[in-house]
């Protein structure tokens, strides 16, 4: 991989009141890297994940998104950021093409509803209301109107957080797609697997700290390398494996 | 009743062409517009703000719940204040059959007078008495004229023509027969000095002054352009904004480049629009259905009320941006319009109130929109005449938006 960086943030630091919440993390990401922020609730992930889309004060320390620095340029960083939402919504009573119309506009830009829609295969929804979608087809609208503008990084916050596991593997699909356009893509979950399977690396956040950062290869390995044995030995297939097997991996909706 | 059919048929016809346009008409999509004309960053400034305009007003179309609040709601207020106040019509007149049973040219001279007489309405269709009686009976007739055969004639022994002519009326239509027979006498009066030369020392002649009185209606109608307003500039972001919120819609659109100021002057425009027809049909309401007398001039009027819906809207937008949920929304809401819905002369006139509370309530915000829409519509006035409205509803949307601007919150 050409290490060519594309976001950087340096001791970042946020307070709410008395409790720090985010306590001066530091890490680069690479162009074109899919990078996991994982921890449990109230670790600091969407906080930090917050402060770097512009959408959260930053109390001290720095945020560098593809040259542009996110506390003085908070409006030029977010011209070349796409944020997908943990729950993505959109106002009813609104066809498709016209919210992917609607968030073209906001960048002032004149977009191709169409095209936009094929990529994330709703082109045959593209004439019905917003309100009609499930949770999975939400989330691909909400990529596509997150994808108008073509950013260079890509926020994911929960992105396949309740969604059946067809959704699941058709979203990492997309996310690799996406990759492969050289979008930087940062995302944070909570499910190890879709980390494992997903991110080229991963940090792990605790009480607003960074307590782990590499490859999920590489932490799985220096795990086993401490003498780490799990109670049962893996199998070679797990449930979801059989019931992705049994039922397909076409999108139910 | 004309311009309303009028209306609703163009209203079908657009629909209908909207409806076939997006069911048989697919364009091709251009290959690929993503960057095709560049535009310069205010063109594109004002691109966004024209997207958010279209699809906005679209979407209040799609709601029939949107719908109802914003245009049969004022209605169904115009029609219960229209039935109460408007009916007080002061031009009285007489329906009435007319039967010539006499030849003379007198006669005929009379029957096209009373014709073209302002309180008369001549039925047309009775020939007879026997049909007038029957029509006076079911109440489509309030009472019939009946010239003899003698009318008009010059009897043998006189030197002028003379004759008597018979109003008749039913036991429950006694006054509007009296008011035709004295109606009768006034006309008979010019007629007879013309034969019979008469001195009338003493005479009383009616003086129309070239002024307009306005009627409680208009007052009330004012009022209600005034009701409507406050739906659509105020109820309808303080229902909206606390929804969007709560759904992360308005907080997705903080994570693009948009600005308040692109999203208020969008929503200003489309609340605009919607406003003027909504208002609009209320304005073919009273004019068809209550007779109001609109001698403004409309492009006036229709200016006036968009000042007024976009001053009004600040209202909503500081109340509905600011507030973080509904429990928020509609108690600060309630507190802001109810006493401006009542004190600014939307139910009942405010010269009907006391002389304190009249003075009070032409500081509130909509007063001023209300009093310059009913000297516009009906009083009489143009534009360059109600300054003192267009400063203080200046000087409130200065107000307004100032704290609009800064009480926004995207989520």
């Amino acid at each position: 991989m050409s290490k060519v960086m594309s976001v950087a943030v340096k001791n970042l630091r946020k307070h709410y009141g008395d409790k720090e919440a985010v306590k001066g993390i530091s890490f680069e990401i690479s162009r074109g890297e899919i990078f996991g922020i994982l921890g449990p609730n109230g670790a600091g992930k969407t906080t930090t994940l917050e402060m770097m889309e512009a959408m959260r004060s930053i109390d001290s320390g720095q945020v560098i998104i593809e040259g542009i620095d996110v506390t003085t340029h908070a409006e030029d960083v977010k011209r070349i950021i796409g944020v997908q939402p943990q729950s993505p919504a959109f106002q009813d009573k609104s066809k498709l093409t016209e919210i992917i119309e609607l968030f073209g506009a906001a960048y002032g830009e004149r977009v191709s509803p169409m095209t936009l829609l094929e990529e994330v295969q709703l082109a045959d929804k593209a004439g019905s209301y917003t309100e009609t979608l499930s949770g999975g087809q939400k989330q691909r609208l909400s990529i596509a109107a997150a994808l108008v503008h073509n950013p260079k990084v890509f926020f994911m916050d929960e992105p396949t957080t309740g969604l059946d596991p067809q959704a699941r593997h058709n979203l990492w699909d997309l996310v690799g797609q996406i990759q492969k356009k050289g979008v930087t893509v940062i995302i944070t979950t909570h499910y190890m697997d879709e980390a494992e399977l997903l991110c080229d690396r991963v940090a792990i956040m605790d009480n607003g700290e960074i307590i782990a950062l590499d490859t999920p290869k590489h932490l799985i390995g220096s795990l086993l390398k401490k003498g780490f044995t799990k109670q049962q030995r893996v199998e070679q297939a797990n449930l979801e494996d059989v019931f992705i097997n049994l039922t397909g991996k076409g999108l139910r909706e | 009743m004309r311009v309303i059919i009028v209306v609703v048929v163009a209203l079908i016809i657009v629909r209908l062409a909207y409806w076939a346009k997006s069911r048989y008409w697919h364009p091709k999509e251009q290959a690929s517009p993503q960057y095709s004309k560049a535009m310069t960053p205010w063109q594109k400034k004002f691109f966004t703000v024209s997207v958010f305009t279209r699809l906005n007003t679209r979407r209040f179309f799609r709601d029939r719940l949107a719908i109802f609040f914003g245009i049969l709601f004022p209605l169904i207020f115009l029609f219960v204040f229209g039935g109460i106040y408007g009916s007080s019509n002061n031009n009285v007149t007489i329906d009435a059959g007319v039967i010539n049973r006499s030849s003379s040219r007198i006669a005929s001279e009379f029957i096209s007078n009373a014709k073209s007489a302002k309180v008369i309405k001549v039925d047309k269709s009775v020939t007879t008495l026997m049909a007038a009686e029957n029509k006076m009976i079911r109440g489509q007739l309030d009472a019939t004229i009946v010239l003899p055969p003698s009318f008009g004639v010059v009897a043998s022994h006189q030197t002028y023509p003379s004759g008597q002519a018979e109003v008749y009326y039913t036991n429950n239509s006694s006054q509007a027969g009296q008011t035709l027979v004295s109606v009768l006498e006034a006309e008979f009066q010019g007629l007879n000095a013309k034969y019979v030369p008469v001195t009338t020392p003493f005479t009383a002649v009616g003086k129309e002054l070239n002024q307009k009185s306005l009627t409680e209606f208009d007052y009330i109608f004012s009022g209600l352009l005034g009701f409507s307003i406050i739906g659509i500039g105020i109820f309808g972001p303080i229902n909206v904004f606390p929804e969007l919120k709560k759904q992360g819609i308005l907080r997705r659109f903080h994570t693009t480049p948009i600005k308040v100021w692109q999203y208020f002057v969008s929503m200003a425009a489309s609340q605009a629009i919607i406003g003027l027809i909504s208002l609009a049909v209320m304005f073919i309401v009273a004019i068809s259905v209550f007779h109001i007398k609109v001698i403004g001039n409309y492009a006036e009027i229709a200016i006036f009320l968009v000042f007024g819906i976009v001053m009004i809207l600040g209202i909503g937008l500081a109340i509905g941006g600011w507030a973080r949920n509904e429990r928020q929304a509609a108690p600060l809401g309630n507190i802001v319009v109810f006493p401006m819905m009542f004190l600014s002369g939307t139910f009942f006139p405010r010269y009907l109130m006391p002389d304190w509370l009249q003075h009070i309530s032409s500081y509130l915000p909509l007063t001023p929109i209300i009093d310059g829409a009913r000297l516009l519509t009906t009083g009489g006035q143009s534009l360059t005449q109600i300054g003192s409205q267009l400063g203080a509803m200046a000087a409130w949307l200065i107000i307004i938006y100032v704290i609009a601007f800064r009480v926004f919150r995207w989520e």
